[in-house]
């Protein structure tokens, strides 16, 4: 499986680790709604078919990336950096798009 | 971080990781050829800096201004010239070398917290190049990038890593890199890099 | 010359004679032979003893596919089972032997089964094994019992034990087209990808780039098809763009089109060069891929189709085109399709008698029957093959008439002599790596044959793997696939014109004639046509049921004979069309791959080694060292005679008594910087990290989101904006990702840089009653006093000429520094100290001694923060900031985090004076034969030559309210049962007045 990383172009997933589902929400930091905690830390979607993830590229730029993978097929259909910003570094010097 | 240097004076050389196990000479298959040299290169410098979002043309100039290397927009960018280079290796974030010592405090007044932050990995990562009309084949061994030209440019950087190993390479000639790898790893990545380079013969200098 | 070597043609070197053995026995081959056809050449036809049968058997195929002729290749001791003759290149000095024989391949004893033929039928293991219900051999005692016999008599070759001393090697690859197969469609692929600028992989399995071209005796644009290819490859070869992969099988194809392949680089070679690998394992990382991977022609299966002369007819084309070898003198063939009329016309060319064509339609075109009288063969159409004759060599043949559409014999049964029969199926395209990419293979009628299906990756199908089985169609189909992988537009310049024998594609759907004797459809499994019927009488009737209770198509060979024809049993067996019954899945990988080549470059040394800046004195010094995870840390400096415990106690000792130094270096460091870097370490850490002034280091503690202990040690604030963490060695990593996690995707509004500095910084921790003392000696440009540097201070100075950053903590519960250096003067400073320390009886000490001190202090570490503890189970409370959330605050007082029965950190005493060993259980009655209720479990352990007694700490329930209680440790695994004292962790100095002096 192959993963383009926004910065340093498609690399084999080997050079990434998964860091789950990317549709969860951290509640507030003071936040005492122990109900949402739970859910922020146990409850994890797991469909068959697009996913939202977050992975991160930790054997190259080590940038935290939202990816949204097809778990049937493995697809990755989109991927971009988790954190914004960086804009200006979304295309490579030559070679990958 | 900044490390603190004391008054101006010479400092002692420093260890080099790769001391018991580094043989200059051919080696490998070299009665046909020597198709890499291989060498430690010992630079003075290595940095680290990072700009916040926002703030890379900021860093960008700073580095300009202190050594001279202007670097080109883009991913992975890069510039040599002859004792500096510099290299983007993640968002952001660029790798600065020189062969000279104490480049961490020319850039102490210039990148103000407000653009980012110089770390000084001058100890913690060794660098090691790679020459030769077989250089691409060798590192293609090792590690999972395209090194053609056309994808892998003079002067750009990347991040990757060789199993455990982290990497930043860069392109330092047409058949030239620089690997930048944590120091307590290059000797177990010096002897993966030589019993690779057997093939095609190597030669240390 | 050799009894079947024809006098001239082939494209072996007839001038270059090589000389090998097999079974022993000496031949002699050309170069561009394999083993099989220099076998052949020789007249050798038995070429191996079947799977469970034994039964003879000889050459099937030519290629990739052979199913029969598996050899063991030796060199020195190292054996490679298995191989296909047919793919091994033969070399000076090559050893092959035989498999599956004893004592030889002529006399093999093993080849009684053959008279148990109905014992050994499908699903033979399963039904004899299931075992008796109750006596000694009950349930499948039976089974290991017969183990040992059945293992010898079935099997395929032996592996051996000797080390495989031969180097492996991975290839890292980028093209924009990879082609895989090198026939004319291949070929033409691949030139014309490259013509278009692309860069192109071609890689072939076979040593010779060519496929059919090779062997097939046509023309192309005027020249024999093989010199034609050869033009090709030589323009390939020319072009930079190009790289040529000759003896290199695609065996896998995965996401993203990456695809894996072997290259066997120096197999064919007597000596390898020196540094060049035996195997190279290539990835390849493809924009698109061009599969022209051929076909397969298929086995007829009939009774005594296994017979040693009995050769697919293709294969008996390429012996005779492409090594100058007749398989037999006398030659009948057996078809239901076109295309076996060339290959009888070509071995008449070649010099055989062609006795007979058996054709089992009744209607053959004008076009056919002229082919025949063209090979002066006896046309028998409307006929079928029944049996052969013969032992280990084919003698003749009988055939029946035969009605194609209900498969009815009829008439007399008719003798044909004959020493070699050739048998055509039908052709099925080679789509194993299309099926790997992702899709089902789509039945196709007029074929009679599974064609690829609609591309699910970015691949593109050429040639006969498409079903196009001519080779103008290959040629024209290679250069489209060729121009638009490359992402050219359709060229319309004329094509190479191909002068071929004419011939229809479509087979009659015949796969079997149903006649007395064994008719096998898995020759490398021995499975029959009859064993298929049985499974389904028995009720199988899912292909993949089918296929694991008969094993059909689960050999080496992944049938790759057998899968069509054997679902084609089953589906008349079911009454239901093909497409109904589906066809399995092919997996990587397609052919065997060797384990060696997959660990590649790792074989040996399967992980780097991480070593301090001082690893080299330790080692030099008498450390016995050990490995924490990547990293190599001294574990004691041991005396001569002294044991693991007297070496620790001797440094623990000493150190407490004098001074100690150990290297720290493997500590995690992690540079915090940035103007929110203060603000972060307060939402990281349990305790504040704003308040702490610059030039103080801090002891921190981190948990999980869930509320969990994670990680402890202590950070130093050298700059306003400027900390240095430090982490547990194991942990290093995790915490990493954890606080970049974080800042990328919960807080990207803090202005935070995190690096790992760990390597940056070389560590020495120095402590016990003389340290001051002996840094004070040797430390320069700063005072090192009670004033300059109270405890968690931090100063900057000199050792050795080099700057040092000194930190007052302590870990073993002395007063202690840790001496920080660039890791490249790391050694310099750790040996300024030794001198230093010389006067005052400085001792330096490994993990052991680290480890003592650290449970005589009671300090906790990976072992009591072992993902299940909380910071109030460790006594750790007093960290917990209610000024502030942190990551887990919210989570940690959960019900059952805060629970009074919870496994609480204590000190055990072992009351016996005996040792307790790490994992032992702790259980309140005295009941050694049947220790129950653990309370708790051993963390960490040690003989304390603080306390002169053997202590540990230990995870118990109820833990502070049990101090001063007995219990006892309950070791059943290590037969150890004994009384302890339950006490405080903090078993040493437990006012820290030793540490703050």
């Amino acid at each position: 499986m192959l993963i383009t990383c926004p910065y340093c172009g498609p690399r084999d997933v080997i050079e990434f680790t998964y860091q789950g589902d990317g549709n969860r929400e951290r509640p507030q930091p003071a936040s005492q709604d122990l109900d949402a905690w739970n859910a922020y830390v146990y409850d994890r979607l797991n469909p068959a078919g697009d996913h939202n993830e977050i992975w991160q590229h930790s054997g190259g730029c080590r940038a935290h990336l939202r990816v949204v993978r097809n778990t049937l097929t493995h697809e990755i259909l989109s991927t971009a950096f988790a954190r914004g910003g960086h804009k200006s570094a979304g295309h490579k010097a030559g070679g990958h798009q | 971080m900044v490390e603190r240097q004391l008054p101006e004076r010479q400092l002692p050389e420093r260890l080099s990781p790769l001391e018991p196990v580094y043989h200059p000479g051919s080696h490998g298959n070299f009665e046909h050829g020597v198709d890499v040299i291989l060498s430690e290169t010992r630079p003075g410098s290595i940095l680290q800096l990072a700009a916040w979002p926002g703030e890379e043309k900021r860093l960008m100039s700073g580095i300009y201004k202190v050594t001279g290397l202007a670097l080109p927009d883009g991913a992975g960018g890069g510039v040599v010239n002859g004792a500096k280079a510099a290299f983007g290796f993640a968002p952001g974030k660029f790798t600065v070398v020189d062969e000279a010592e104490g480049l961490a405090s020319a850039f102490t007044g210039l990148i103000t917290p407000s653009i980012g932050t110089i770390t000084d990995l001058s100890h913690g990562r060794t660098a090691i190049r790679i020459s030769g009309p077989k250089a691409e084949w060798v590192m293609a061994k090792l590690f999972a990038i395209d090194f053609a030209l056309p994808a892998f440019p003079l002067g750009a950087g990347r991040s990757t890593n060789h199993h455990d190993v982290f990497a930043q390479i860069q392109r330092t000639g047409g058949d030239q890199f620089d690997i930048y790898v944590f120091r307590s790893f290059a000797r177990s990545f010096w002897k993966a890099l030589c019993h690779a380079s057997e093939e095609v013969g190597y030669e240390v200098h | 010359m050799s009894p079947r070597r024809t006098e001239t043609g082939g494209r072996i070197d007839r001038l270059r004679t090589i000389r090998f053995t097999f079974d022993g026995a000496r031949y002699t081959g050309h170069a561009g032979d394999t083993l099989a056809s220099a076998l052949l050449a020789n007249g050798v036809t038995l070429f191996g003893r079947s799977f469970k049968y034994h039964r003879p058997r000889g050459l099937l195929a030519a290629g990739v596919e052979e199913p029969n002729a598996l050899v063991t290749v030796l060199r020195g001791e190292v054996r490679e089972p298995n191989i296909p003759a047919t793919m091994v290149e033969i070399y000076d000095g090559l050893v092959a032997v035989s498999q599956n024989r004893s004592p030889s391949l002529a006399w093999d004893i093993g080849a009684l089964n053959q008279l148990g033929g109905k014992l050994l039928s499908a699903g033979f293991y399963y039904k004899t094994f299931m075992g008796p219900v109750i006596g000694p051999l009950k349930g499948t005692r039976f089974w290991m019992f017969c183990e040992h016999f059945i293992r010898r008599a079935a099997g395929l070759g032996r592996a051996g034990t000797a080390p495989d001393t031969s180097r492996y090697e991975r290839m890292n690859a980028f093209c924009d087209v990879l082609v895989v197969g090198s026939g004319p469609a291949g070929l033409m692929a691949a030139k014309a990808a490259a013509d278009q600028g692309a860069r192109v992989i071609l890689a072939e399995l076979e040593a010779k780039f060519g496929g059919s071209a090779n062997w097939s005796g046509e023309t192309i644009d005027g020249a024999s098809a093989a010199d034609w290819a050869a033009r090709i490859v030589g323009q390939l070869e020319g072009n930079d763009n190009v790289r040529l992969l000759p003896r290199t099988t695609v065996w896998g194809y995965y996401d993203g089109n990456t695809l894996a392949a072997l290259e066997r680089v120096t197999d064919h070679k007597e000596v390898p060069a020196k540094g060049e690998p035996r195997q190279r394992y290539w990835a390849i990382r493809a924009k698109t891929v061009v599969l022209a991977t051929g076909s397969f022609e298929r086995p007829l299966v009939f009774p005594g189709n296994d017979r040693p002369g009995v050769m697919l007819a293709h294969a008996a084309e390429r012996y005779a085109n492409e090594y100058g070898v007749l398989p037999g003198e006398r030659i009948a063939l057996f078809t239901n399709n076109d295309s076996a009329y060339r290959s009888a016309v070509t071995l008449k060319k070649a010099g055989a008698a062609v006795v007979a064509i058996v054709d089992v339609r009744s209607d053959v075109s004008n076009e056919m029957s002229r082919l025949a009288s063209q090979a002066e063969a006896e046309l028998l159409a409307g006929h079928a093959v029944v049996a052969t004759e013969g032992g280990k060599a084919q003698t003749g043949l009988n055939v029946r008439r035969f009605e194609l559409m209900s498969g009815a014999l009829s008439g007399d049964e008719r003798s044909i002599h004959a020493d070699c029969l050739l048998m055509s199926g039908g052709w099925s395209p080679t789509i194993h790596l299309a099926s790997q990419a992702g899709a089902r293979a789509i039945w196709n009628p007029a074929r009679q044959a599974f064609l690829p299906p609609q591309p699910t990756q970015r691949w593109i199908g050429a040639g006969a793997f498409t079903g196009s089985f001519s080779t103008a169609e290959a040629i024209a189909e290679g250069r489209a696939a060729g121009i638009q992988a490359a992402g050219g537009s359709a060229s319309s310049a004329p094509l190479p014109v191909v002068e071929a024998v004419p011939g229809e594609p479509d087979p009659a759907p015949v796969f079997e004639i149903k006649a007395k004797g064994k008719s096998f459809v898995d020759f490398q499994h021995d499975v029959t046509a009859e064993d298929v019927r049985l499974a389904h009488r028995e009720g199988f009737v899912s292909v993949e049921h089918l296929k694991r209770y008969t094993t059909l198509g689960m050999a080496t060979d992944q049938g790759k004979n057998s899968n069509v024809p054997g679902l084609a049993i089953m589906a008349e067996a079911l009454g239901k069309p093909i497409p109904e019954v589906g066809t399995t899945r092919f997996r990587p990988p397609y052919t065997a791959v060797s384990i060696g080549s997959l660990a590649a470059e790792r074989f040996g040394d399967l992980k780097p080694d991480r070593l301090t800046p001082m690893h080299d004195w330790h080692i030099d010094n008498g450390a016995t060292m050990f490995a924490a995870g990547l990293w190599y840390r001294p574990m004691i400096y041991g005396l001569a005679g002294e044991t693991v415990e007297q070496a620790y106690v001797r440094e623990a000792a000493a150190t407490r008594e004098s001074a100690g130094i150990v290297d720290v270096s493997t500590l995690g460091k992690i540079a915090v910087q940035g103007p929110d870097a203060a603000e972060f370490l307060d939402r990281v850490y349990t305790n504040m990290f704003s308040t702490l002034t610059v030039g103080k280091a801090r002891y921190g503690l981190m948990l999980r989101e869930d509320g969990l202990a994670f990680d402890d040690g202590t950070t130093w604030r050298l700059g306003e904006q400027d900390f240095l963490m430090t982490t547990t060695t194991a942990n290093a990593g995790k915490v990493m990702q954890h606080l970049e996690y974080f800042l990328d995707v919960i807080w990207p509004e803090l202005k935070v840089t995190v690096t790992s500095v760990t390597d940056e910084w070389a560590g020495a921790a120095i402590g016990g009653p003389k340290a001051r003392a002996i840094l004070a000696a040797c430390v320069k440009g700063t005072a090192v006093d009670n004033a300059a540097l109270p405890f968690m201070g931090i100063v900057h100075g000199e050792i050795a000429g080099v700057p040092v950053m000194i930190c007052r903590l302590s870990f073993s519960g002395e007063m202690a520094f840790e001496v920080y250096s660039g890791a490249g003067y790391g050694m310099r400073v750790w040996e300024a100290l030794i001198e230093a320390g010389k006067p005052f009886g400085l001792v330096a000490y490994g993990l052991e001694a680290l480890g003592t001190m650290r449970i005589e202090k009671g300090h906790v570490t990976g072992a009591e923060i072992d993902g299940r503890t909380t910071a109030r189970d460790l006594h750790l409370d007093w960290m917990l900031s209610k000024k502030k959330p942190f990551i887990g605050s919210a989570m940690m007082d959960r019900e059952g985090l805060i629970a009074p029965d919870r496994l609480e950190l204590v000190g055990l005493i072992a009351l016996d004076n005996r040792a307790l060993d790490g994992g032992g259980h702790i259980v309140e009655e005295l009941d050694a034969e049947n220790p129950h209720d653990s309370i708790g479990h051993i963390t960490a352990c040690c003989y304390s030559p603080a306390l002169g007694k053997y202590i540990a700490l230990a995870l118990v329930k109820g833990g502070k309210g049990r101090h001063g209680t007995r219990a006892f440790v309950s070791d059943p695994l290590r037969n150890r049962f004994g009384p302890v004292e339950i006490v405080s962790n903090h078993f040493y100095d437990p006012d820290g007045s030793r540490m703050h002096g």
